[in-house]
């Protein structure tokens, strides 16, 4: 693939600024900002209803904000239609005709993203060596593996050599080995120089693939930065440490796990925290959850990950 | 871009059989029964099936039996009916459409003069209306072409029985030229007389049937039309549904692209339909679609058209596929029972033919009337075939702006 980027260090592919955006009386965006360069994979995460579809919507032009500028490719998405040509969308759905075969359907969304009639050919052979399809040209969509049918929907919003894509949720329902062969696809993308903006709930893939992830809660951003320097910046050298309590808290012994380090996960029973990376840091939690007459169920420990940054700091676990 | 959606369109349509049959083949079969019933029950070709009973059985009553089993439009059943309630329960059930029982207690056929009970009687159900008008008529027939004698005998008794009383050589002569009657009839040789002679019978228009045919082909046409169309243009949903629609609106075509390319389908499909209709026509009933091609054409495009656009509103209109189905299910059933697709305009009462034009089915149905069945030239059905394509084009235009506002909020 060659993508029609812009090249690194220019204005960022897309630019949102600002957005607000109410929905049926709900304020549905509360001033977000973001952008994505060339070359660059940003990860927008969040739990369902946070905003992430809506923003989408806005960044390809399709919802208008109340308040903001939305910018793709230096112009207006919703009003300047040929800026659209530098997007291309794979949404969450196999958003392929089943009764089509994967080079038909090629064709058809090639000639529907506006891939010239004579350009067409090549592209999709290119499409489908570097996807590893060519095999399956001839096959029907409805035949094909899920792992391919969600290859293919990617594929398809890529012929028209866009500068950015937006992807939702491209991994869900597929195994692992096809869910690393779509990490593949993607991380090829990106090193051609195209911009990658993807939502996703699984937090390993985001820290695998992310430059930057943005974590959206209720509208707002309340994290962004890349993986390592968001754990970094909440962890340092610690480690994670989980703990669940035998018992629910009493108010003063809630104040307690509080001011110890602790953050409290949703239902109270559960808290993390950081741990200093010797043997005897587990003890001297223990040692602390007998001083406050509490005793532990389970205590965890590990590497800490986007999970517990985003436990931490929201108190809340990433539902699926 | 709009081709391509054409395109997918046209490759679904062709891999999908059921489909395919429901859009050409079904519109066919269900002309040709639609077809054979408007001939049947409007033009000359309907048949009665009659159950007799004969308590007589003399040499009378079977010529009449045996003209009445010649006639055209009788089935005079084989299993003869047993007793008078076994030729009713056999009419009521609907075994037969209606009865006939020769009375051995009433007057005989041969001297029936009115002063005793009739010789005939008829087994009628009220349902079946038309059936008594109908028999009465062919056995009217019947009396005077087969039992030209027994007719004659009866004028003649009935003459002398009011104005003269014949001598012996008159009566000999008489009793001879009856006799003489008799069998000439029974040779085959046309004899006696009828009231039938008192008719002569002229057509405004030739070959009703045919017209008939050509009537049952637009309204088939046109209702299939409207539901195949509406099936073309719900798929929009269905894109909705899959995300397709999703990755076609982040692009530079947007909806338009879908909007235009799926109305190009649904006309070009809605026009393959209507010539298959009109070809089963043509090659099995004789309808003239060749002398007639142009104007035909032009019809039919209009009429696909406004299909097409009206498939596209409803499908825009609509949030899902259930709700574009059901109201379509509804819409198109009521439009093609008052417009005329289902009971021949000239059979519905003022008041339903008058609301009948306030539907798209009754302008196709007098612009395929006025060229295959009055016979006129294309500008004399120019009102039909403007509103049917003004349907078409406001229809599309107004779903291009509901599918935009759907699709972008403004």
């Amino acid at each position: 693939m060659n993508p029609a980027t812009a090249a690194p260090g220019t204005a960022p592919l897309l630019d949102l600024t600002g957005i607000r955006k109410t929905l049926a009386g709900r304020l549905v965006l509360d001033d977000v900002s973001l952008s994505v360069n060339a070359g660059e994979t940003v990860v927008l995460l969040g739990p369902n209803g946070a905003g992430k579809t809506t923003l989408l919507g806005t960044a390809c032009g399709r919802i208008a904000p109340d308040d903001g500028r939305a910018s793709l490719a230096g112009g207006d998405p919703r009003r300047n239609v040929s800026v659209r040509q530098t997007l291309g969308f794979v949404p969450q759905q196999i958003a392929l005709y089943p009764y089509l075969s994967v080079r038909e359907n090629l064709e058809v969304f090639g000639r529907m993203m506006g891939v010239a009639r004579d350009a067409l050919n090549a592209r999709i052979e290119e499409a489908l060596a570097w996807s590893g399809l060519e095999d399956r040209a001839r096959d029907r969509v409805d035949v094909l593996s899920g792992g391919m049918q969600r290859r293919l929907n990617i594929v398809a919003s890529v012929l028209h050599q866009p500068g950015l894509i937006m992807l939702d949720e491209p991994t869900v329902g597929v195994d692992v080995n096809a869910r690393e062969r779509i990490h593949e696809l993607l991380r090829r993308l990106r090193a051609d120089g195209l911009g990658i903006l993807l939502t996703t709930h699984d937090l390993g893939q985001a820290t695998t693939l992310a430059d930057r992830v943005v974590f959206l809660l209720d509208g707002r951003v309340r994290l962004e930065g890349s993986p390592g320097a968001l754990i970094r910046d909440v962890y340092g050298d610690s480690r994670e440490i989980t703990i669940t309590l035998s018992t629910m808290p009493t108010r003063d012994q809630h104040l307690r796990l509080t001011e110890s380090g602790l953050a409290p996960v949703h239902d109270g029973r559960t808290w993390t925290g950081s741990v200093d990376r010797d043997f005897d840091g587990v003890a001297r939690w223990n040692q602390k959850l007998t001083d406050m007459a509490l005793t532990a169920a389970e205590i965890r420990v590990r590497e800490p990950s986007l999970e517990g940054v985003f436990l931490r700091l929201t108190g809340e676990v990433l539902s699926l | 871009m709009s081709l391509a959606i054409f395109r997918a369109m046209l490759l679904g349509l062709l891999r999908d059989r059921g489909a395919l049959l429901m859009s050409f083949f079904l519109p066919a079969v269900f002309f040709v029964i639609m077809a054979e019933i408007f001939t049947a029950t409007t033009g000359e070709r309907l048949n009665l099936n009659l159950v007799v009973l004969d308590e007589v059985e003399s040499e009378t009553t079977t010529r009449l039996l045996d003209a009445l089993i010649e006639s055209d439009v009788l089935t005079v059943l084989p299993e003869r009916g047993a007793s008078r309630e076994d030729v009713r329960a056999r009419v009521r059930s609907g075994g037969a459409d209606i009865g006939l029982v020769i009375r051995a207690d009433a007057e005989p056929l041969e001297s029936a003069g009115g002063f005793g009970a009739a010789p005939l009687l008829v087994v009628v159900d009220p349902a079946r209306g038309v059936a008594e008008p109908m028999l009465t008529g062919q056995i009217r027939r019947a009396y005077f072409s087969a039992l030209p004698d027994v007719a004659m005998g009866n004028v003649v008794a009935e003459l002398e029985n009011q104005f003269l009383t014949l001598d012996e050589i008159q009566r000999e002569e008489v009793d001879a030229g009856l006799i003489e009657m008799r069998e000439d009839a029974a040779a085959g040789r046309e004899v006696g007389w009828s009231f039938e002679d008192l008719l002569a019978r002229e057509s405004v228009i030739s070959g009703e049937a045919l017209n008939l045919v050509a009537y049952s082909a637009g309204a088939v046409a046109f209702m299939f039309l409207l539901f195949a169309s509406v099936h073309g243009a719900v798929s929009l949903l269905e894109e909705e549904e899959t995300g397709i629609l999703d990755r076609v609106l982040a692009g530079p075509g947007g909806m338009g692209v879908l909007v235009n390319g799926k109305f190009l389908y649904v006309v070009g499909q809605g026009l393959v339909q209507v010539t298959v209709i009109f070809a089963v026509a043509w090659l099995i009933y004789g309808v003239d679609l060749p002398g007639r091609l142009g104007p035909w054409a032009v019809v039919s495009l209009a009429a696909s058209l406004a299909c097409a656009g009206l498939a596209m509103l409803l499908a825009t209109a609509c949030r899902t596929r259930r709700q574009a189905q059901t109201v379509a299910n509804t819409v198109i059933l009521v439009l093609s029972a008052l417009g005329g697709s289902m009971v021949p305009r000239f059979l519905m009462p003022e008041l339903l033919k008058d609301l009948g034009w306030l539907t798209p089915n009754t302008w196709a149905l007098e612009a395929y009337s006025g060229i295959f069945w009055r016979g006129e030239a294309l500008r004399e059905v120019m009102l039909p075939v403007a509103l049917l394509t003004a349907t078409g084009i406001v229809g599309w235009l107004a779903a291009r702006t509901l599918a935009h506002r759907k699709a972008y909020g403004d």
